[in-house]
């Protein structure tokens, strides 16, 4: 279970939308299985080099490399390493954790996909060492653009787990 | 010697290594004879202007480095360096 005040579930709704068709990314603090805040990161796919994009696997390179940069974010999304950093100092700064990433899926539902999985499992290789606790990973999608879901999952050994969302007033 | 964490996209680099250990007493040096001991590695860190990437975070230990002193952050025995890439993903 994963308890999230309704008012960040709202703005990650709203964040999604403003950014649609491209998909929009931040990251979530907490403690436990409490989320406290919401932080907005830039998707900066679309200014990644040729260079750059090679952190994405085969699959998802060819994708990318099919689109102009400006329809890559409509596939993916890079959160700005300088934002995260800053925002993962705020949270620390606070006695929280960083507890969540969440990003949108414009024209699918909000299931993990093959690139969500592999990104995950990458971060879950030296999460330990930095000393961060297991993330929860959500997804805000918009294929039904009116009725936009909201999941969180935990991915483990390469397998999404949904875990339940527990909305607080 | 300093231990340096690869991750996944550079493991083909340092032979699928995830830790190797490079000498330098700043994060700049390290990058340099990262890029000297495993070629190709520097210029996926940096970017033209010589910058680190804008996805990619350098942590000493558990700071980010551009809450340090950036690439000159001294490094002593038994630091470690961290290059991560910022959690991205897709569709
Ligand atoms: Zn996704």
């Amino acid at each position: 279970m994963l308890a999230i005040p309704s008012s960040i579930i709202k703005d990650m709704i709203a964040h999604a939308r403003e950014l649609a068709p491209h998909e929009c990314c931040g990251i979530l603090s907490g403690s436990g299985g409490t989320i406290a805040e919401g932080y907005r990161i830039t998707n900066i796919l679309a200014s990644l080099s040729e260079q750059d994009l090679k952190r994405f696997d085969g699959a998802k390179l060819s994708d990318l490399k099919r689109l102009s940069p400006e329809e890559r974010s409509d596939i993916a999304f890079q959160m700005d390493a300088r934002e995260m950093a800053m925002a993962q100092r705020d949270i620390r700064s606070k006695s929280l954790d960083l507890l969540g990433f969440y990003h949108s899926h414009t024209f699918s539902p909000a299931r993990p996909s093959q690139t969500d999985i592999t990104i995950a499992m990458e971060f879950e290789s030296y999460r330990a060492k930095l000393n961060f606790p297991e993330p929860f990973h959500l997804i805000i999608s918009l294929e039904h653009p009116n009725q936009p879901v909201v999941r969180a999952y935990r991915i483990q050994d390469s397998l999404a787990t949904e875990v339940p969302i527990h909305s607080l007033p | 010697m300093i231990k340096v964490r690869i991750p996944t996209p550079l493991r083909p680099m340092t032979g699928g290594k995830s830790e190797v250990e490079i000498a330098g007493k700043t994060v700049s040096e390290i990058i340099e004879n990262l890029g000297s001991a495993h070629p190709g590695i520097k210029e996926r860190v940096y970017d033209e202007q010589g910058e680190v990437r804008r996805f990619i975070n350098i942590y000493v230990n558990e700071e980010d480095i551009r809450f340090l002193t950036g690439k000159d952050t001294p490094l002593k025995d038994g630091d470690e360096v961290s290059i991560i890439p910022a959690i991205a993903g897709g569709t």
